[in-house]
Protein backbone atom coordinates (compact mmCIF):
# COMPACT_ATOMS: atom_id res chain seq x y z
CA UNK A 1 0.00 0.00 0.00
CA UNK A 2 2.92 2.30 0.81
CA UNK A 3 4.24 2.19 -2.75
CA UNK A 4 0.84 3.22 -4.17
CA UNK A 5 0.68 6.08 -1.69
CA UNK A 6 4.10 7.18 -2.93
CA UNK A 7 2.92 7.04 -6.56
CA UNK A 8 -0.20 9.01 -5.55
CA UNK A 9 1.89 11.72 -3.83
CA UNK A 10 4.35 11.97 -6.75
CA UNK A 11 1.47 12.51 -9.18
CA UNK A 12 0.00 15.26 -6.98
CA UNK A 13 3.36 17.07 -6.98
CA UNK A 14 3.64 16.59 -10.73
CA UNK A 15 0.12 17.91 -11.41
CA UNK A 16 0.96 21.09 -9.46
CA UNK A 17 3.31 21.95 -12.34
CA UNK A 18 0.28 22.24 -14.64
CA UNK A 19 -1.94 24.33 -12.40
CA UNK A 20 -2.60 26.85 -15.21
CA UNK A 21 -3.93 24.07 -17.45
CA UNK A 22 -6.18 22.82 -14.63
CA UNK A 23 -7.56 26.35 -14.11
CA UNK A 24 -8.17 26.70 -17.84
CA UNK A 25 -10.02 23.37 -17.84
CA UNK A 26 -12.42 24.92 -15.35
CA UNK A 27 -13.72 27.14 -18.17
CA UNK A 28 -15.27 24.02 -19.74
CA UNK A 29 -16.90 23.04 -16.45
CA UNK A 30 -18.30 26.52 -15.79
CA UNK A 31 -19.64 26.71 -19.35
CA UNK A 32 -21.53 23.43 -18.85
CA UNK A 33 -22.94 24.63 -15.53
CA UNK A 34 -23.91 27.92 -17.20
CA UNK A 35 -25.71 26.09 -20.04
CA UNK A 36 -27.65 23.85 -17.61
CA UNK A 37 -28.48 26.83 -15.41
CA UNK A 38 -30.04 28.58 -18.43
CA UNK A 39 -31.81 25.42 -19.55
CA UNK A 40 -33.46 24.70 -16.18
CA UNK A 41 -34.13 28.38 -15.60
CA UNK A 42 -36.13 28.25 -18.85
CA UNK A 43 -37.96 25.01 -17.98
CA UNK A 44 -39.01 26.00 -14.44
CA UNK A 45 -41.73 28.65 -14.42
CA UNK A 46 -40.87 29.80 -10.87
CA UNK A 47 -38.44 28.87 -8.09
CA UNK A 48 -41.11 27.17 -5.96
CA UNK A 49 -42.32 24.83 -8.75
CA UNK A 50 -41.62 21.12 -8.16
CA UNK A 51 -40.71 18.84 -11.07
CA UNK A 52 -40.50 15.16 -10.13
CA UNK A 53 -39.86 16.23 -6.52
CA UNK A 54 -37.07 18.72 -7.29
CA UNK A 55 -37.14 22.51 -7.00
CA UNK A 56 -35.19 24.59 -9.54
CA UNK A 57 -32.34 25.15 -7.08
CA UNK A 58 -32.14 21.46 -6.16
CA UNK A 59 -32.07 20.51 -9.83
CA UNK A 60 -29.24 22.94 -10.64
CA UNK A 61 -27.24 21.89 -7.54
CA UNK A 62 -27.74 18.24 -8.58
CA UNK A 63 -26.15 18.99 -11.97
CA UNK A 64 -23.35 21.08 -10.42
CA UNK A 65 -22.40 18.06 -8.23
CA UNK A 66 -22.74 15.35 -10.91
CA UNK A 67 -20.76 17.41 -13.45
CA UNK A 68 -18.19 18.08 -10.71
CA UNK A 69 -17.80 14.33 -10.12
CA UNK A 70 -17.52 13.61 -13.83
CA UNK A 71 -14.94 16.37 -14.44
CA UNK A 72 -12.92 15.31 -11.40
CA UNK A 73 -12.77 11.70 -12.68
CA UNK A 74 -10.87 12.62 -15.86
CA UNK A 75 -12.16 9.31 -17.23
CA UNK A 76 -11.57 9.99 -20.94
CA UNK A 77 -7.88 10.67 -20.36
CA UNK A 78 -7.49 7.52 -18.25
CA UNK A 79 -9.18 5.30 -20.85
CA UNK A 80 -7.02 6.76 -23.65
CA UNK A 81 -3.85 6.18 -21.59
CA UNK A 82 -4.63 2.51 -20.87
CA UNK A 83 -5.66 1.86 -24.50
CA UNK A 84 -2.35 3.37 -25.68
CA UNK A 85 -0.38 1.41 -23.07
CA UNK A 86 -1.92 -1.84 -24.28
CA UNK A 87 -1.86 -1.12 -28.03
CA UNK A 88 1.60 0.46 -28.02
CA UNK A 89 3.15 -2.24 -25.83
CA UNK A 90 4.12 0.20 -23.03
CA UNK A 91 2.31 -2.08 -20.61
CA UNK A 92 5.26 -4.52 -20.96
CA UNK A 93 7.44 -2.06 -18.98
CA UNK A 94 4.98 -2.21 -16.07
CA UNK A 95 4.52 -5.97 -15.93
CA UNK A 96 7.96 -6.71 -14.49
CA UNK A 97 7.78 -3.91 -11.88
CA UNK A 98 7.19 -4.78 -8.19
CA UNK A 99 3.62 -3.44 -8.24
CA UNK A 100 0.29 -4.33 -9.78
CA UNK A 101 -0.43 -2.47 -13.04
CA UNK A 102 -4.01 -1.81 -11.92
CA UNK A 103 -2.85 -0.44 -8.56
CA UNK A 104 -0.31 1.76 -10.35
CA UNK A 105 -2.83 3.13 -12.86
CA UNK A 106 -5.47 3.87 -10.21
CA UNK A 107 -3.11 5.51 -7.70
CA UNK A 108 -1.33 7.61 -10.34
CA UNK A 109 -4.63 8.70 -11.92
CA UNK A 110 -6.19 9.62 -8.56
CA UNK A 111 -3.04 11.60 -7.73
CA UNK A 112 -3.24 13.42 -11.05
CA UNK A 113 -6.90 14.26 -10.44
CA UNK A 114 -6.71 15.35 -6.76
CA UNK A 115 -5.82 19.01 -7.36
CA UNK A 116 -8.32 19.20 -10.24
CA UNK A 117 -11.04 17.72 -8.00
CA UNK A 118 -10.35 20.27 -5.23
CA UNK A 119 -10.42 23.19 -7.67
CA UNK A 120 -13.61 21.83 -9.31
CA UNK A 121 -15.34 21.63 -5.91
CA UNK A 122 -14.38 25.24 -5.09
CA UNK A 123 -15.41 26.53 -8.53
CA UNK A 124 -18.68 24.55 -8.42
CA UNK A 125 -19.64 25.91 -5.00
CA UNK A 126 -18.74 29.51 -6.02
CA UNK A 127 -20.77 29.23 -9.24
CA UNK A 128 -23.70 27.67 -7.44
CA UNK A 129 -23.69 30.52 -4.93
CA UNK A 130 -23.46 33.15 -7.69
CA UNK A 131 -26.34 31.64 -9.71
CA UNK A 132 -28.59 30.45 -6.89
CA UNK A 133 -27.63 32.59 -3.85
CA UNK A 134 -28.05 29.65 -1.45
CA UNK A 135 -26.60 26.28 -0.51
CA UNK A 136 -28.87 23.27 0.03
CA UNK A 137 -29.72 22.69 3.73
CA UNK A 138 -27.02 20.33 4.92
CA UNK A 139 -25.15 19.90 8.22
CA UNK A 140 -21.36 19.68 8.65
CA UNK A 141 -21.58 15.90 9.17
CA UNK A 142 -23.69 15.75 6.02
CA UNK A 143 -20.98 17.59 4.06
CA UNK A 144 -18.30 15.18 5.35
CA UNK A 145 -20.43 12.17 4.33
CA UNK A 146 -21.05 13.70 0.89
CA UNK A 147 -17.28 14.23 0.46
CA UNK A 148 -16.62 10.55 1.36
CA UNK A 149 -19.35 9.48 -1.06
CA UNK A 150 -17.86 11.76 -3.76
CA UNK A 151 -14.44 10.17 -3.26
CA UNK A 152 -15.95 6.67 -3.56
CA UNK A 153 -17.82 7.78 -6.69
CA UNK A 154 -14.57 8.95 -8.36
CA UNK A 155 -12.83 5.73 -7.23
CA UNK A 156 -15.54 3.47 -8.71
CA UNK A 157 -15.53 5.43 -11.98
CA UNK A 158 -11.72 5.23 -12.16
CA UNK A 159 -11.69 1.44 -11.61
CA UNK A 160 -14.53 0.81 -14.09
CA UNK A 161 -12.82 2.94 -16.76
CA UNK A 162 -9.60 1.02 -16.08
CA UNK A 163 -11.56 -2.19 -16.77
CA UNK A 164 -12.91 -0.69 -20.03
CA UNK A 165 -9.39 0.36 -21.05
CA UNK A 166 -8.14 -3.19 -20.39
CA UNK A 167 -10.66 -4.46 -22.96
CA UNK A 168 -8.07 -3.20 -25.49
CA UNK A 169 -6.31 -6.54 -24.95
CA UNK A 170 -9.27 -8.15 -26.73
CA UNK A 171 -10.73 -5.56 -29.11
CA UNK A 172 -7.62 -3.43 -29.87
CA UNK A 173 -9.34 -0.07 -29.32
CA UNK A 174 -11.73 0.15 -26.38
CA UNK A 175 -12.53 3.86 -26.92
CA UNK A 176 -15.94 3.16 -28.56
CA UNK A 177 -17.00 1.14 -25.48
CA UNK A 178 -15.93 4.07 -23.31
CA UNK A 179 -18.01 6.51 -25.41
CA UNK A 180 -21.13 4.45 -24.76
CA UNK A 181 -20.32 4.00 -21.05
CA UNK A 182 -19.79 7.75 -20.61
CA UNK A 183 -22.99 8.65 -22.46
CA UNK A 184 -25.11 6.24 -20.43
CA UNK A 185 -23.73 7.75 -17.20
CA UNK A 186 -24.19 11.26 -18.61
CA UNK A 187 -27.82 10.82 -19.67
CA UNK A 188 -29.13 8.55 -16.92
CA UNK A 189 -27.07 9.94 -14.04
CA UNK A 190 -25.47 13.32 -14.67
CA UNK A 191 -28.12 15.29 -16.52
CA UNK A 192 -31.20 14.04 -14.66
CA UNK A 193 -31.91 12.40 -11.30
CA UNK A 194 -33.48 8.95 -11.77
CA UNK A 195 -36.92 10.26 -10.71
CA UNK A 196 -37.18 11.87 -14.19
CA UNK A 197 -37.35 8.45 -15.90
CA UNK A 198 -40.08 5.80 -16.15
CA UNK A 199 -40.23 3.23 -13.30
CA UNK A 200 -38.45 0.50 -15.29
CA UNK A 201 -35.43 2.76 -16.01
CA UNK A 202 -35.42 3.92 -12.36
CA UNK A 203 -35.03 0.27 -11.30
CA UNK A 204 -32.19 -0.26 -13.79
CA UNK A 205 -30.41 2.90 -12.56
CA UNK A 206 -30.96 1.88 -8.93
CA UNK A 207 -29.09 -1.39 -9.46
CA UNK A 208 -26.42 -0.06 -11.85
CA UNK A 209 -23.12 1.74 -11.16
CA UNK A 210 -24.87 5.00 -12.17
CA UNK A 211 -26.46 5.02 -8.70
CA UNK A 212 -23.04 4.82 -7.03
CA UNK A 213 -21.22 7.13 -9.44
CA UNK A 214 -23.68 9.99 -10.05
CA UNK A 215 -27.09 9.82 -8.43
CA UNK A 216 -26.06 8.77 -4.90
CA UNK A 217 -23.63 11.55 -3.90
CA UNK A 218 -25.57 14.28 -5.74
CA UNK A 219 -28.89 13.24 -4.18
CA UNK A 220 -27.26 13.30 -0.73
CA UNK A 221 -26.02 16.85 -1.32
CA UNK A 222 -29.36 18.27 -2.46
CA UNK A 223 -31.53 16.35 0.01
CA UNK A 224 -29.48 14.85 2.84
CA UNK A 225 -30.95 11.96 4.80
CA UNK A 226 -28.87 9.68 7.05
CA UNK A 227 -30.76 6.48 6.06
CA UNK A 228 -30.08 7.16 2.39
CA UNK A 229 -26.47 8.02 3.20
CA UNK A 230 -25.90 4.58 4.78
CA UNK A 231 -27.49 2.79 1.80
CA UNK A 232 -25.46 4.84 -0.71
CA UNK A 233 -22.14 4.35 1.10
CA UNK A 234 -22.69 0.55 1.42
CA UNK A 235 -23.68 0.33 -2.28
CA UNK A 236 -20.55 2.29 -3.23
CA UNK A 237 -18.27 0.01 -1.20
CA UNK A 238 -19.82 -3.07 -2.83
CA UNK A 239 -19.21 -1.49 -6.25
CA UNK A 240 -15.54 -0.79 -5.39
CA UNK A 241 -15.13 -4.53 -4.73
CA UNK A 242 -17.02 -5.61 -7.87
CA UNK A 243 -15.13 -3.14 -10.11
CA UNK A 244 -11.74 -4.24 -8.70
CA UNK A 245 -12.69 -7.89 -9.27
CA UNK A 246 -13.66 -7.24 -12.92
CA UNK A 247 -10.47 -5.23 -13.58
CA UNK A 248 -8.25 -7.97 -12.15
CA UNK A 249 -9.95 -10.70 -14.19
CA UNK A 250 -9.64 -8.65 -17.41
CA UNK A 251 -5.99 -7.86 -16.68
CA UNK A 252 -5.03 -11.48 -15.92
CA UNK A 253 -6.82 -12.75 -19.06
CA UNK A 254 -5.38 -9.93 -21.20
CA UNK A 255 -1.77 -10.33 -20.12
CA UNK A 256 -1.84 -13.96 -21.25
CA UNK A 257 -2.64 -12.74 -24.78
CA UNK A 258 0.04 -10.03 -24.74
CA UNK A 259 2.52 -10.21 -27.58
CA UNK A 260 5.11 -7.41 -27.66
CA UNK A 261 7.59 -6.97 -30.46
CA UNK A 262 10.81 -5.62 -28.98
CA UNK A 263 12.65 -2.68 -30.48
CA UNK B 1 -6.32 34.62 -63.16
CA UNK B 2 -5.79 31.32 -64.99
CA UNK B 3 -2.71 30.59 -62.87
CA UNK B 4 -4.71 31.12 -59.66
CA UNK B 5 -7.44 28.72 -60.84
CA UNK B 6 -4.76 26.18 -61.81
CA UNK B 7 -3.08 26.56 -58.40
CA UNK B 8 -6.39 26.02 -56.56
CA UNK B 9 -7.13 22.99 -58.75
CA UNK B 10 -3.69 21.51 -58.02
CA UNK B 11 -4.04 22.18 -54.29
CA UNK B 12 -7.46 20.48 -54.21
CA UNK B 13 -6.04 17.48 -56.09
CA UNK B 14 -3.14 17.11 -53.63
CA UNK B 15 -5.49 17.56 -50.63
CA UNK B 16 -7.84 14.85 -51.94
CA UNK B 17 -4.90 12.45 -52.44
CA UNK B 18 -3.62 13.21 -48.92
CA UNK B 19 -7.05 12.53 -47.38
CA UNK B 20 -7.47 9.38 -49.49
CA UNK B 21 -4.19 7.90 -48.24
CA UNK B 22 -4.92 8.93 -44.64
CA UNK B 23 -8.27 7.13 -44.90
CA UNK B 24 -6.64 4.04 -46.43
CA UNK B 25 -4.21 3.90 -43.48
CA UNK B 26 -7.15 3.92 -41.07
CA UNK B 27 -8.93 1.17 -43.02
CA UNK B 28 -6.14 -1.36 -42.47
CA UNK B 29 -8.05 -2.75 -39.47
CA UNK B 30 -11.57 -2.95 -40.91
CA UNK B 31 -13.25 -4.17 -37.69
CA UNK B 32 -11.87 -1.25 -35.68
CA UNK B 33 -12.75 1.15 -38.52
CA UNK B 34 -16.41 0.06 -38.64
CA UNK B 35 -16.70 -0.12 -34.85
CA UNK B 36 -15.53 3.49 -34.52
CA UNK B 37 -18.20 4.69 -36.96
CA UNK B 38 -21.09 2.60 -35.59
CA UNK B 39 -20.34 3.36 -31.94
CA UNK B 40 -20.09 7.09 -32.69
CA UNK B 41 -23.60 6.97 -34.20
CA UNK B 42 -24.87 5.11 -31.11
CA UNK B 43 -22.99 7.51 -28.84
CA UNK B 44 -24.68 10.53 -30.45
CA UNK B 45 -28.07 8.80 -30.42
CA UNK B 46 -28.00 8.68 -26.60
CA UNK B 47 -28.69 12.42 -26.53
CA UNK B 48 -32.12 11.89 -28.10
CA UNK B 49 -33.16 10.45 -24.71
CA UNK B 50 -32.07 13.70 -23.04
CA UNK B 51 -34.37 15.72 -25.29
CA UNK B 52 -37.28 13.27 -25.01
CA UNK B 53 -37.13 13.75 -21.22
CA UNK B 54 -36.87 17.56 -21.53
CA UNK B 55 -39.75 17.79 -24.03
CA UNK B 56 -41.92 15.66 -21.73
CA UNK B 57 -41.66 18.59 -19.27
CA UNK B 58 -42.29 21.44 -21.73
CA UNK B 59 -43.60 21.53 -25.31
CA UNK B 60 -40.98 23.99 -26.58
CA UNK B 61 -37.49 24.87 -25.42
CA UNK B 62 -36.02 28.27 -26.33
CA UNK B 63 -38.49 28.59 -29.21
CA UNK B 64 -37.44 25.21 -30.67
CA UNK B 65 -39.82 22.33 -31.33
CA UNK B 66 -38.58 18.73 -30.96
CA UNK B 67 -38.06 18.49 -34.74
CA UNK B 68 -35.97 21.67 -34.70
CA UNK B 69 -33.86 20.21 -31.87
CA UNK B 70 -33.23 17.18 -34.09
CA UNK B 71 -32.10 19.57 -36.84
CA UNK B 72 -29.90 21.47 -34.34
CA UNK B 73 -28.23 18.20 -33.33
CA UNK B 74 -28.02 17.10 -36.97
CA UNK B 75 -26.26 20.23 -38.17
CA UNK B 76 -24.07 20.32 -35.06
CA UNK B 77 -22.95 16.67 -35.51
CA UNK B 78 -22.34 16.97 -39.25
CA UNK B 79 -20.30 20.21 -39.00
CA UNK B 80 -18.25 18.70 -36.18
CA UNK B 81 -17.80 15.51 -38.22
CA UNK B 82 -16.82 17.44 -41.38
CA UNK B 83 -14.17 19.46 -39.52
CA UNK B 84 -12.74 16.49 -37.62
CA UNK B 85 -12.69 14.16 -40.61
CA UNK B 86 -11.13 16.41 -43.24
CA UNK B 87 -9.09 18.71 -40.98
CA UNK B 88 -8.32 16.51 -37.97
CA UNK B 89 -4.84 17.92 -37.42
CA UNK B 90 -6.14 21.48 -37.00
CA UNK B 91 -7.31 20.33 -33.55
CA UNK B 92 -3.76 19.36 -32.53
CA UNK B 93 -1.99 22.05 -34.58
CA UNK B 94 -0.70 23.72 -31.42
CA UNK B 95 1.29 20.56 -30.61
CA UNK B 96 2.57 20.42 -34.22
CA UNK B 97 3.83 24.00 -33.94
CA UNK B 98 5.39 23.83 -30.46
CA UNK B 99 7.13 20.50 -31.08
CA UNK B 100 8.63 21.59 -34.40
CA UNK B 101 6.63 19.09 -36.44
CA UNK B 102 5.80 21.72 -39.09
CA UNK B 103 9.25 21.24 -40.67
CA UNK B 104 8.13 18.37 -42.88
CA UNK B 105 5.25 20.44 -44.27
CA UNK B 106 7.41 23.50 -44.94
CA UNK B 107 9.45 21.63 -47.54
CA UNK B 108 6.37 20.49 -49.46
CA UNK B 109 5.59 22.52 -52.62
CA UNK B 110 1.97 23.15 -51.55
CA UNK B 111 0.16 25.29 -48.98
CA UNK B 112 1.71 24.63 -45.55
CA UNK B 113 -1.48 25.06 -43.51
CA UNK B 114 -3.66 22.87 -45.74
CA UNK B 115 -0.97 20.17 -45.94
CA UNK B 116 -0.55 20.17 -42.16
CA UNK B 117 -4.23 19.97 -41.23
CA UNK B 118 -5.26 17.39 -43.84
CA UNK B 119 -2.47 14.90 -43.12
CA UNK B 120 -4.69 12.68 -40.92
CA UNK B 121 -8.40 11.79 -40.73
CA UNK B 122 -10.63 11.01 -37.73
CA UNK B 123 -12.57 7.84 -38.51
CA UNK B 124 -15.23 8.31 -35.82
CA UNK B 125 -16.08 11.69 -37.44
CA UNK B 126 -17.64 9.73 -40.33
CA UNK B 127 -20.15 8.48 -37.72
CA UNK B 128 -20.87 12.10 -36.72
CA UNK B 129 -21.57 13.07 -40.34
CA UNK B 130 -23.80 10.03 -40.94
CA UNK B 131 -25.69 10.78 -37.71
CA UNK B 132 -26.24 14.38 -38.86
CA UNK B 133 -27.84 13.18 -42.10
CA UNK B 134 -29.94 10.53 -40.26
CA UNK B 135 -31.44 13.33 -38.14
CA UNK B 136 -32.06 15.40 -41.27
CA UNK B 137 -34.01 12.47 -42.72
CA UNK B 138 -36.02 12.19 -39.49
CA UNK B 139 -37.17 15.80 -39.84
CA UNK B 140 -39.05 17.04 -42.91
CA UNK B 141 -36.69 16.55 -45.84
CA UNK B 142 -36.66 17.45 -49.53
CA UNK B 143 -33.91 17.88 -52.14
CA UNK B 144 -33.59 21.63 -51.43
CA UNK B 145 -33.13 21.02 -47.68
CA UNK B 146 -30.62 18.26 -48.38
CA UNK B 147 -28.51 20.62 -50.53
CA UNK B 148 -28.85 23.45 -47.99
CA UNK B 149 -27.89 21.10 -45.13
CA UNK B 150 -24.78 20.00 -47.06
CA UNK B 151 -23.86 23.63 -47.78
CA UNK B 152 -24.19 24.54 -44.07
CA UNK B 153 -22.22 21.43 -43.08
CA UNK B 154 -19.31 22.54 -45.28
CA UNK B 155 -19.48 26.20 -44.16
CA UNK B 156 -19.87 25.27 -40.47
CA UNK B 157 -17.09 22.67 -40.67
CA UNK B 158 -14.76 25.25 -42.20
CA UNK B 159 -15.65 27.84 -39.52
CA UNK B 160 -14.98 25.31 -36.72
CA UNK B 161 -11.61 24.52 -38.36
CA UNK B 162 -10.83 28.25 -38.70
CA UNK B 163 -11.58 28.76 -35.02
CA UNK B 164 -9.28 25.84 -34.08
CA UNK B 165 -6.44 27.08 -36.32
CA UNK B 166 -6.66 30.66 -35.01
CA UNK B 167 -6.33 29.50 -31.38
CA UNK B 168 -3.61 26.95 -32.26
CA UNK B 169 -1.67 29.70 -34.08
CA UNK B 170 -1.27 31.47 -30.73
CA UNK B 171 1.52 28.91 -30.19
CA UNK B 172 3.69 30.91 -32.61
CA UNK B 173 3.68 33.80 -30.14
CA UNK B 174 3.03 32.35 -26.66
CA UNK B 175 4.42 28.83 -26.97
CA UNK B 176 2.28 25.93 -25.74
CA UNK B 177 -1.37 26.91 -26.26
CA UNK B 178 -3.03 23.50 -26.65
CA UNK B 179 -5.19 23.86 -23.52
CA UNK B 180 -6.42 27.29 -24.67
CA UNK B 181 -7.21 25.85 -28.11
CA UNK B 182 -8.97 22.78 -26.64
CA UNK B 183 -11.04 24.99 -24.32
CA UNK B 184 -12.07 27.23 -27.23
CA UNK B 185 -13.04 24.21 -29.37
CA UNK B 186 -15.09 22.71 -26.53
CA UNK B 187 -16.99 26.02 -26.21
CA UNK B 188 -18.36 25.64 -29.76
CA UNK B 189 -19.28 21.96 -29.22
CA UNK B 190 -21.04 22.60 -25.91
CA UNK B 191 -23.06 25.62 -26.99
CA UNK B 192 -24.01 24.25 -30.41
CA UNK B 193 -26.16 21.46 -28.96
CA UNK B 194 -28.51 23.73 -26.98
CA UNK B 195 -31.04 26.17 -28.48
CA UNK B 196 -30.00 29.83 -28.47
CA UNK B 197 -33.42 30.83 -27.08
CA UNK B 198 -32.46 29.70 -23.57
CA UNK B 199 -29.62 32.25 -23.42
CA UNK B 200 -30.14 35.92 -22.69
CA UNK B 201 -28.21 39.21 -22.88
CA UNK B 202 -24.45 39.17 -23.28
CA UNK B 203 -24.14 35.39 -23.64
CA UNK B 204 -26.49 35.48 -26.64
CA UNK B 205 -24.48 38.29 -28.26
CA UNK B 206 -21.25 36.30 -27.73
CA UNK B 207 -22.76 33.26 -29.46
CA UNK B 208 -23.29 35.26 -32.64
CA UNK B 209 -19.91 37.03 -32.54
CA UNK B 210 -16.81 35.81 -30.67
CA UNK B 211 -18.00 32.19 -30.33
CA UNK B 212 -19.29 31.58 -33.87
CA UNK B 213 -22.03 29.05 -32.97
CA UNK B 214 -24.61 31.35 -34.55
CA UNK B 215 -22.93 30.90 -37.95
CA UNK B 216 -22.19 27.18 -37.60
CA UNK B 217 -25.52 26.06 -36.09
CA UNK B 218 -28.23 28.54 -35.05
CA UNK B 219 -28.67 30.42 -38.37
CA UNK B 220 -28.50 27.15 -40.42
CA UNK B 221 -31.29 25.61 -38.29
CA UNK B 222 -33.45 28.71 -38.83
CA UNK B 223 -32.71 28.61 -42.58
CA UNK B 224 -33.67 24.95 -42.81
CA UNK B 225 -37.00 25.81 -41.16
CA UNK B 226 -37.66 29.10 -42.95
CA UNK B 227 -35.30 29.89 -45.81
CA UNK B 228 -33.96 33.43 -46.27
CA UNK B 229 -31.40 34.14 -48.97
CA UNK B 230 -29.89 37.09 -47.03
CA UNK B 231 -29.06 35.06 -43.90
CA UNK B 232 -27.72 32.17 -45.99
CA UNK B 233 -25.46 34.64 -47.80
CA UNK B 234 -24.26 35.96 -44.41
CA UNK B 235 -23.21 32.42 -43.40
CA UNK B 236 -21.28 31.93 -46.66
CA UNK B 237 -19.62 35.38 -46.59
CA UNK B 238 -18.67 35.05 -42.91
CA UNK B 239 -17.13 31.63 -43.60
CA UNK B 240 -15.00 33.10 -46.40
CA UNK B 241 -13.93 36.12 -44.31
CA UNK B 242 -13.03 33.95 -41.32
CA UNK B 243 -11.03 31.57 -43.55
CA UNK B 244 -9.05 34.47 -45.09
CA UNK B 245 -8.41 35.83 -41.59
CA UNK B 246 -7.24 32.37 -40.46
CA UNK B 247 -4.73 32.08 -43.31
CA UNK B 248 -3.54 35.64 -42.54
CA UNK B 249 -2.98 34.88 -38.83
CA UNK B 250 -1.32 31.50 -39.50
CA UNK B 251 1.12 32.89 -42.07
CA UNK B 252 1.92 35.90 -39.89
CA UNK B 253 2.74 33.48 -37.08
CA UNK B 254 4.68 31.18 -39.40
CA UNK B 255 7.29 33.94 -39.83
CA UNK B 256 8.07 33.49 -36.13
CA UNK B 257 8.35 29.69 -36.41
CA UNK B 258 11.77 28.24 -35.69
CA UNK B 259 12.65 24.67 -36.59
CA UNK B 260 13.59 22.18 -33.89
CA UNK B 261 15.43 19.92 -36.36
CA UNK B 262 13.00 17.19 -35.30
CA UNK B 263 13.43 14.01 -37.35
CA UNK B 264 10.14 12.20 -37.93
CA UNK B 265 9.06 9.71 -40.53
CA UNK B 266 5.91 10.42 -42.56
CA UNK B 267 4.39 7.33 -44.12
Amino acid sequence: MKKYLYIYKSEIMSSLQYIFNILLNMVGYTVLVFIFFNLWDYIYEDASQLINGYTKNQMIWYIIVTEMLWQASGARKLCRKICEDVRGGNIAYNINKPYSYIGYVISSHLGEMTIKALITIIVGIIFGMIFLNELPQISLIGIIIVLISAFLSILINTILVTAIGLLSFTIEDASPIYWLYSKVILILGTMFPMEFFPKIIQTIVRFSPIYAISYGPARLFVNFDIKNAVVILITQMIYVGIALGISNILYKKGVKKLNVNGG
Amino acid sequence: MLTVVKDIKNQLKVTCISIKYALMREMINKASFLMNIIFMILNNSCFIIQWIVIYSLKSEIGGYSFKQILLLWGISASTYGFAHFFFKKSFSLSDTITNGKLDSFLVQPKNVLISAITSEVEVSAIGDMIYGYILLFLSDINIFKFVLFTLFTICGGIVITDFAVIFASLSFWIGKSDTVADTANDLITNFSTYPDGIFKGLSKILLYTIIPVGITTYIPVKMLTEFKISLTAIVIVMSIILTLLTFGIFYKGLKKYSSSNLMISKI
